[in-house]
């Protein structure tokens, strides 16, 4: 049965119909997945590649002078103080969030549909935090005093506040990297097990054979696996929640009109699961095509992950909803100039662009046309980025740039150097996210195999006469569940 | 009581009805003699209880218009709970009416001469005055009743039309619209029915924290009612204890869901330490207060959350129904800590009367709840997912 055809028939119930098209054996999952890896690398990978990482050589350019003259070559100045230097670190903190939810929240809530997706989403969030953390590091150009960031005990008696939510941030960000890397390397080791054994060379076995800390795909390996998976999963729930409220609380403890509004931290929550989806679905479009892993990455998937996007968009519309109307029945007349200004001021462009691209673009997927349209989805991706990086640029800039001393009140303008250094992070994104594909199974092979019809017990019992293929007795159970 | 195994249909179950009833008018000529004597006192007891049956009809039905948008496959057999409580929703408009007309006893705004001596409030007047506020409790039940009494007619006629799958179709076409208004109004609810209780403050997560609460609520009554179905050995095939695991997750979820937002409300005015916002904190500080405070902190989350994150806990009908209730009580304490520091300024002073309301609505609630409840299948018995539903395993 072609893949075609097989999505123009319709199941009975939405969830029966095929995580995986084609019906495909254990083997040819791991021939599909790892033969990526194993061939040669194809000449646009070297392409993207190259053009990845000279963006990230423009990021370090620009950290470089940054270093060299200070913060001055920023835009950053009275009032506006905060540029795009904490708009792009909530921008990629936020990011990062989807694959944590995919791979935590969704397996607690027993989505199989993640299998398909949860590996490169949590390679995704770890890339992004990255970038995200590359900001407060840079941000005061000062790079020689970064320990300070960190409750050091010194002969200075010198110590951050312990008051200040940057300081939290430091910890929730250190923390949610820290757990997302312990989640997703446990999450691999099976299939880094996979890699070992199918090793050509002495040095690849070497090398995953270390990696994969002795795996033998045992029951006992396996029941052990499965409650570290669900732990991580139940330890890493939470964090999808505190760190962005953490990040939120940068802006709302202080006392800032548009800052200081109890909603915030979950507003900010449902933003960044927001932004991240539309990143899985962009990485995922473009990776799905260039590897032609439409059927292992299916328009089930697309369609699964708008409607999160649908979803968490609105959840931010009726925050800022919420926003404007607490801002008129508060009666306090500087939220209200705040929100006035943000909608109708200088930046009221940032403003709708933000509307547009996070509330209004969304409500075109009510149509389940354009929800398995793929360049559409493509395209509504990418403008939510825009309008989520959009969404922090309004909130930073707009509430600080007509402070309460009207005599301060500046249009706040990027310069080159900001620009350079955010489209440089992009390069090392991409760079990282190019290297992980390229020498780790971006699916996961042993989750993957998990929600194949032969992982269930009763699939040869002799109703699914489709299914002969199974029957045949090539089952590749290598580094598989059984 | 007995399970007829063919139209999943209680019977001799009438006295539960019947009890209700009887708590009810005992309740309702309670809060007569109540308002007789002191009738500020006797609104605001009223206002909590209606609050209290209310919020747990209005997670009900999220809990419906969850289950129809995500296709979910575990809650059909415990659908119809949920889909009773939020058929409830409608009537409750009748408790909310002392509400409307103990609106001078309850809401300082809606005194003219208060009005015309406040700045703030005439600000807030387009908003906050009689008729609207009436129109708009209008329409929040007429709202809920739609959705409630819609989905649950549809729910009905699948018992009847049998494995249709159009139908399916059609609950998740309703539900997920739904969702926007139930979002809409439900935040408004929460301004309005509370948070206008004390005109000069105001937070933005208000709305969600109220919703936040009643997803708990009805959660935990849900875990209550399976539990006692099953202690009288109804359902006892149907509903395991992978069921109660996965009721006693999301009960779990839930309430560290409100603990979630009344930390981020706390906390940011805390923080922010602005009086006109610490003002609503300083009032639960007074006297006794502080008590009903730290019940809140601890009994609300705390303990809780330590109790029930054990996988056991959840998985025995008589500990989560034991933590159910306790739940219960805490939404309680929770609305009770939001509403009575406007009569109760210096101190936390329970009443009969409190009891009185929660008899009077509780009662005449529940009399509804179990006469719908015994009028119908208590399982969607023709849902095409129940068989996968009840043979579902959850690891």
């Amino acid at each position: 049965m072609s893949a075609a055809n097989e999505q123009t028939q319709v199941y009975q119930f939405p969830e029966d119909e095929p995580l995986i098209l084609g019906n495909p054996t254990f083997k040819d999952v791991t021939n599909r997945v790892l033969g990526v890896l194993e061939a040669k690398a194809p000449r646009g990978w070297w392409l993207s590649l190259f053009a990845a990482a000279s963006l990230a050589a423009v990021l370090f350019g620009m950290i470089g002078w940054l270093f060299w003259e200070g913060i001055g070559v920023w835009g950053v100045n009275v009032p506006v103080g905060w540029g795009w230097a904490i708009v792009n670190f909530v921008f990629w903190v936020g990011i990062g969030h989807a694959g944590t939810l995919i791979s935590a929240i969704l397996f607690l809530l027993r989505q199989k549909w993640r299998t398909s997706i949860n590996r490169f989403a949590e390679a995704m969030t770890l890339f992004a935090v990255i970038c995200a953390l590359v900001f407060p590091g840079i941000h005061v150009g000062r790079v020689w005093a970064v320990y300070w960031m960190f409750p050091l005990p010194n002969q200075m008696a010198m110590w951050p506040n312990f008051r200040s939510p940057l300081l939290w941030d430091v910890f929730a960000v250190s923390t949610y990297f820290t757990c997302s890397l312990l989640f997703w390397y446990v999450g691999l080791v099976p299939d880094l097990a996979t890699m070992r054994d199918r090793a050509t060379s002495t040095i690849r076995k070497k090398i995953f054979g270390l990696l994969s800390l002795g795996w033998r795909g045992g029951n006992r390996q396996w029941k052990h696996y499965e409650v570290a998976y669900l732990l991580l999963a139940g330890i890493s729930t939470p964090l999808v929640l505190s760190v962005h409220s953490v990040v939120s609380t940068d802006f709302a403890t202080s006392v800032i009109p548009g800052w200081h509004t109890t909603i915030f931290p979950p507003y900010f929550v449902a933003g960044a699961i927001f932004s991240g989806f539309a990143m899985v679905m962009t990485l995922a479009i473009i990776t799905r095509k260039v590897y032609g892993l439409e059927d292992y990455i299916t328009d089930n998937h697309m369609e699964k992950m708008v409607k999160i996007m649908m979803l968490t968009g609105m959840m931010v519309g009726l925050a800022y909803g919420t926003e404007f109307f607490i801002a008129w029945y508060s009666g306090n007349p500087y939220e209200a100039f705040a929100l006035h200004n943000r909608a109708f001021g200088p930046y009221a462009w940032a403003y709708w662009i933000m509307v547009s691209c996070n509330v209004i673009l969304p409500q075109l997927f009510w149509i389940k046309k354009l929800r398995r349209n793929i360049p559409v989805l493509f395209v509504g991706s990418l403008l939510v980025n825009v309008g989520m990086w959009f969404e922090r640029f309004v909130i930073v800039v707009t509430s600080l740039h007509r402070d309460y001393l009207p005599a301060n009140w500046d249009y706040y303008k990027p310069t080159i150097f900001d620009i350079g250094t955010f489209v440089g992070s992009f390069g090392l994104f991409l760079t990282l996210f190019l290297l992980f594909i390229r020498f780790l199974p971006m699916i996961a092979i042993s989750e993957v195999k998990n929600v194949l019809p032969a992982a269930d017990p009763h699939n040869y019992e002799g109703h699914h006469g489709s299914e002969e293929k199974h029957a045949s007795g090539d089952l590749g159970m290598e580094g598989a569940k059984s | 009581m007995n399970l007829n195994q063919e139209t999943y249909k209680l019977s001799g179950a009438n006295n539960v009805g019947m009890i209700a009833l009887v708590i009810g008018v005992v309740g309702l000529v309670l809060c007569g003699v109540g308002y007789a004597v002191d009738h500020a006192r006797f609104f605001h007891a009223w206002l909590t209880a209606f609050l209290f049956w209310t919020t747990i009809g209005i997670g009900g039905l999220f809990m419906v218009l969850l289950h129809h948008v995500s296709n979910s496959v575990w809650s059909v057999v415990v659908r119809r709970i949920g889909e009773t409580m939020m058929a409830t929703l409608p009537y409750m408009f009748i408790f909310a009416i002392p509400v409307l007309l103990g609106i001078h006893d309850l809401y300082h705004w809606s005194h003219a001469d208060a009005v015309a001596h406040d700045e703030l409030l005439q600000w807030k007047q387009p908003f906050l005055n009689t008729p609207f506020f009436v129109i708009r409790t209008v329409i929040f039940f007429a709202a809920w009743a739609l959705l409630g009494w819609w989905l649950y007619g549809l729910s009905i006629k699948q018992d009847k039309e049998g494995h249709s799958f159009a139908l399916l179709k059609k609950f998740k076409t309703i539900s997920a619209p739904g969702l926007i208004l139930y979002a809409v109004t439900v935040c408004l609810a929460g301004f309005d029915w509370i948070m206008s209780i004390y005109p000069h403050w105001y937070s933005t997560i208000f709305g969600i924290y109220f919703f936040a609460g009643s997803i708990m609520s009805n959660m935990a009554f849900m875990a209550i009612l399976v539990s006692m179905l099953n202690k009288r050995g109804v359902l006892k095939k149907e509903i395991n204890s992978d069921r109660y695991h996965d009721i006693g997750k999301l009960v779990f979820a839930y309430m560290i869901l409100w603990g979630y937002m009344a930390f981020s409300q706390y906390f940011l005015i805390w923080y922010a330490n602005i009086p006109e916002e610490t003002i609503f904190y300083m009032n639960r500080w007074g006297g006794s207060w502080s008590v009903a405070s730290m019940i809140l902190v601890f009994g609300h989350f705390t303990i809780p959350f330590v109790m029930l994150m054990g996988r056991t806990t959840k998985r025995s009908a008589s500990t989560l129904g034991f933590f159910a209730v306790w739940l219960l009580v805490m939404h309680y304490v929770d609305l009770y800590w939001l509403v009575m520091p406007n009569i109760q300024p210096d101190s936390a002073m329970p009443s009969w009367m409190d009891f009185a309301a929660m008899m009077a609505i509780g009662g005449l609630v529940m009399w509804l709840f179990w006469r719908r409840f015994t009028a119908n299948a208590i399982v969607p018995l023709r849902d095409p997912r129940l068989q996968k539903s009840i043979d579902l395993v959850s690891p």
